[in-house]
């Protein structure tokens, strides 16, 4: 990353405005139907979001806030996709000062060239975006928290009813069907927060790493619809999973699941929109909790993420 | 730990990451160039033209009427607004005081074609989704206009015809290119448009100022990245035939959008890289895609709107 553009995401700290109230967007689309554009005459000014009837200056999240959020799912994922391709987690360089322990992993006996070749170009996606939040967030950067890649699936596999025990790492289908359970959900983590980013440069940021995000999910649902329709059938269990855990807390644009197939390539609603998430029902997801109400720890993070957004508020 | 593997590994990563740099460099600048526009406000107010959401929801509409007749064609062999499917759209502008413009397919103006003949009932499923996955973004975008109290495009004239055949003769893939005679010119046909939607998402993401606007525009991207990500996973695995035009095809949309300041070689084919990697994701050294302007999207698609396309973004 060239060192102008890391001047410049640092530079949008320090001009970063306070973030508006309103947070919730689960009406989203609802009031783009509703309200249409709030501000469709000129360039933007800073305060044109905030709703009026603000009693106070918000208190949400920054926008670092946000992006050590994402960072804490890109640590994730890149310590599954590093453990599938290379048998070893993110090197210390990429994890922090003091990094939570990781969990499981190993390295997948990849039988098929194509899938390997899938595998590699992800691990490295997943790294890059690894290291280009921690450069942007700089010394706000939060460090990599405790990762859980074995009795989370375990977990996973008896709440979806797919078994006592689901390694992801055992062969390269368990290895798609694992990938599967992190991609949809990365999508709707970011498209949830873009519009809450309110540095320009971020947004644009979130929204390119949003896109590679899709490229990946529908990646991994491609090579479902092409395989072995068991690991089809237990990827659909794991999208009702998600769905119930994300629909505990309200939120979102509603039914936020498509169970893959070869004519559901795409998670998308009925106006073919996908879909986003809160933080809170992202939590939910990642915690492996389905039940409403404050979850801290679990799952993926058994010691709950790092940063200001770690625990549901609801 | 294998520190012999460990650097391996790395050294890898490292290669991969250098492959991409040099369009790195150059998207960085683009980002900031696009931040820039975003934020003209104090600066350069004068060099932006002040567009509304609505022009650049009404710039999309044109790439959904586009990438929908596309679809529709290769599908079922007629055009969007054609009284044999189940749901005909609107190719009018909302006010109904502009009329639809022509499609020049290759049996003719606005004429019928056979649709593309596939083989392989997983990709058919495919491209059935997609076809109404773009049907329904037209629709959507022209109900959100109107919501909006602003009026959507009519349609554009567009040619899927010679418009194939000269972007053939660029590329250098041949006199021309029919992209509705087999299945795997249909994916050939499918990338030349998907990648580009996405930059063009992400390109005009950070200029709308209505959230809730936003939030739509972002739920388009994902969808489109989502279809680009199947598309070249579908031509990683139709071999290197196909990989090699992807390829020679990205070159050209890259060179286009170097004609209208776009980043040098800001396009990637799909592929095996130096490292055994896939190149399925459209992204650079730093895992994240490309965002373009309306004008490098416009110089990208001149071909298929042989008179511009309607809107105030022109």
């Amino acid at each position: 990353m060239s060192n102008k553009v890391s001047e410049l995401l640092q530079g949008g700290f320090h001009s970063r405005r306070k973030f508006l109230a309103g947070l919730g967007m689960g009406a989203g689309t609802a009031a783009l139907m509703g309200c249409g554009s709030d501000s469709s005459t000129t360039t933007p000014a800073p305060t044109t979001t905030a709703p009026a009837t603000t009693p106070a200056p918000a208190t949400g999240p920054t926008d670092a806030d946000i992006l050590n959020f994402a960072l804490n799912l890109e640590y994730l994922e890149a310590e599954f996709y590093l453990f599938a391709t290379t048998g070893q987690g993110l090197s210390a360089a990429d994890t922090g000062a003091k990094p939570g322990a990781t969990t499981g992993g190993a390295q997948v006996s990849f039988a098929t060239p194509a899938i390997k070749a899938y595998a590699l170009e992800i691990a490295n996606d997943e790294l890059q975006h690894v290291r280009f939040l921690r450069k942007a967030l700089g010394a706000a950067a939060v460090d990599k928290p405790a990762v859980d890649l074995t009795n989370s699936f375990n977990a996973a596999a008896v709440a979806a009813g797919i078994g006592s025990t689901f390694n992801p790492f055992a062969d390269e289908n368990s290895f798609i069907v694992g990938a599967f359970t992190f991609e949809d959900v990365g999508v709707t983590a970011y498209n949830g927060a873009a519009p809450l980013l309110k540095d320009k440069t971020f947004l644009t940021a979130a929204a390119e790493i949003m896109s590679v995000e899709a490229y990946h999910a529908a990646e991994i649902r491609t090579l479902l619809a092409y395989g072995d329709p068991k690991f089809l059938a237990l990827s659909t269990q794991i999208s009702t999973l998600r769905g119930t855990a994300s629909s505990s807390v309200s939120g979102g644009n509603g039914a936020d699941e498509t169970a893959p197939s070869s004519k559901t390539i795409v998670a998308s609603d009925s106006n073919s929109l996908a879909y986003f998430r809160t933080p809170d029902q992202v939590l939910h997801i990642v915690y492996l909790n389905a039940t409403a109400g404050v979850v801290s720890t679990g799952g993926f993070f058994p010691s709950g993420l790092n940063g200001t957004i770690h625990a549901s508020a609801k | 730990m294998d520190t012999i593997i460990e650097k391996e590994a790395i050294e890898t990563l490292e290669r991969r990451a250098e492959r991409r740099s040099d369009r790195r460099k150059a998207i960085m600048f683009g980002g900031a160039a696009l931040a820039g526009i975003a934020l003209t406000s104090k600066f350069a107010a004068a060099q932006a033209p002040a567009f509304t959401d609505a022009d650049y929801l009404n710039f999309a509409l044109n790439l959904e009427y586009l990438e929908s007749q596309f679809y529709t064609l290769a599908t079922a062999g007629v055009l969007i607004n054609d009284s044999s499917l189940s749901s005909p759209l609107s190719i009018d502008s909302g006010d109904q005081s502009v009329k639809g413009g022509t499609v020049v397919t290759k049996a003719g103006v606005n004429a019928k074609i056979t649709p593309v003949a596939f083989t392989t009932p997983v990709l058919q499923d495919y491209a059935g989704e997609t076809a109404t996955e773009e049907r329904n973004h037209v629709t959507f975008l022209q109900t959100a206009l109107k919501s909006a109290g602003a009026v959507s495009v009519a349609q554009p004239n567009i040619d899927l015809f010679n418009s194939f055949n000269a972007l053939a003769v660029a590329a250098g893939i041949g006199a021309t290119f029919d992209p509705f005679a087999d299945e795997t010119s249909f994916l050939l046909g499918a990338f030349i448009f998907e990648d580009v939607g996405v930059t063009a998402y992400t390109g005009a993401a950070p200029a709308i100022t209505s959230a809730a606007i936003l939030q739509a525009a972002a739920s388009i991207l994902a969808v489109e990245a989502y279809h680009a990500g199947s598309i070249r996973t579908r031509i990683y695995l139709a071999g290197t035939a196909a990989q090699d035009t992807s390829t020679k095809i990205a070159a050209a949309r890259a060179s286009l959008s170097a004609s209208a300041g776009g980043a040098a070689n800001d396009d990637i084919g799909v592929g095996t890289d130096s490292t055994g990697a896939a190149t399925v994701v459209d992204a650079n050294a730093t895992a994240m895609t490309t965002s373009r302007t309306p004008a490098q999207v416009l110089a990208i698609t001149k071909a298929f709107f042989p008179n511009g396309v309607t809107g105030n973004i022109k």
